[in-house]
């Protein structure tokens, strides 16, 4: 990775997002992001434990959930596109429970030094 | 003779293992190759600890099960020594059965977040260059089929020589035929 514009145009290979723009992801960027997304996940994981922990008894502390969830739907509805069923399933709030318990959880498994190696067997059997 | 115990933490969960270092193989003096003792303590849980022949399918079935747990929406693990099934997309039950007669099973509720506290103090035990145990693999999950698709550089020469090969075969096979045949000895005969 360069720098941080290249992360930046990166992002917009994401079908889902707004400004879509089909560049075929390489090989190389797939693992540089890979690692910028363990390293992230590793940094942030007393937050990620947080918000699962929350959730676990959601009757004692929803506070640290309801934000994350707000926050999450927040950014999806400011950068995704919004007409797409896909989408749309990740803003209902009944629905996209699963989805972001499993990421999260994926993320706090890979904060290893073989983190790496886990996450990319986690997103090819995803 | 003193043993050596090394500690690894991850908020709630620690794992502490305890051993000798192999001296017939010139192993440092703090280096841990025969395991006498482990101990799992999950804070406001009951502690789990066994000796070597344990830990080895107990860090198998946190794995594999985790592996489960992302790709299925209900996965359970069973095993002679360890049970592990989800309760809700949250908790897990886990059932630790005792090698020793007469001893009832002992049972654990924990969340996601103890789980990945647990398996990320399994990683740091299997990372750790001081101890010496069976490495549990994390490849071996993945599909031949992906493994293909993911060798980026797929070579050119690999798709080209295959139908090449067939091809001059296929020649060299038809070109032996025409000499069974003899259009002329045909010619003749009908004459």
């Amino acid at each position: 990775m360069p720098n941080k514009v290249t992360i930046w145009k990166l992002r917009n290979n994401n079908p889902l997002r707004k400004s879509y723009v089909n560049n075929n992801i390489k090989s190389d960027e797939f693992d540089a992001l890979i690692k910028i997304t363990v390293e992230m996940s590793r940094y942030l994981y007393p937050y990620i434990r947080e918000i699962l922990e929350s959730k676990e008894n959601i009757e004692i502390n929803s506070v640290i959930w309801n934000d994350f969830n707000k926050r999450f739907i927040e950014l999806i509805k400011e950068r995704f596109n919004l007409d797409s069923v896909r989408v749309k399933k990740l803003l209902n709030q009944t629905e996209n429970e699963e989805f972001i318990i499993k990421s999260l959880l994926t993320l706090s498994l890979c904060i290893s030094n073989q983190g790496y190696q886990k996450l990319k067997n986690f997103l090819i059997a995803f | 003779m003193m043993q050596n115990k090394l500690s690894f933490h991850q908020s709630s969960v620690s794992l502490e293992v305890i051993g000798l270092p192999d001296y017939s193989n010139n192993e440092n003096k703090d280096q841990i190759s025969i395991i006498s003792q482990w101990k799992l303590t999950i804070i406001n849980k009951p502690l789990i600890e066994g000796k070597i022949e344990h830990l080895n399918p107990i860090m198998e079935a946190f794995y594999i099960y985790s592996n489960l747990l992302i790709k299925n929406k209900f996965p359970v693990y069973e095993s002679k020594l360890i049970d592990i099934k989800a309760d809700s997309l949250h908790i897990h039950n886990i059932v630790l059965k005792s090698s020793k007669p007469n001893v009832k099973p002992l049972t654990l509720k924990i969340g996601n977040s103890l789980l990945s506290d647990t398996i990320n103090c399994f990683d740091q035990l299997n990372e750790s260059s001081k101890v010496s145990i069976k490495k549990i693999r994390l490849t071996k999950n993945m599909p031949e089929k992906v493994r293909f698709r993911l060798n980026s550089k797929v070579k050119l020469l690999n798709l080209i020589i295959p139908p090449f090969i067939a091809i001059f075969s296929l020649i060299l096979f038809s070109s032996t035929f025409i000499y069974f045949y003899n259009p002329v000895e045909d010619k003749e005969k009908m004459n």
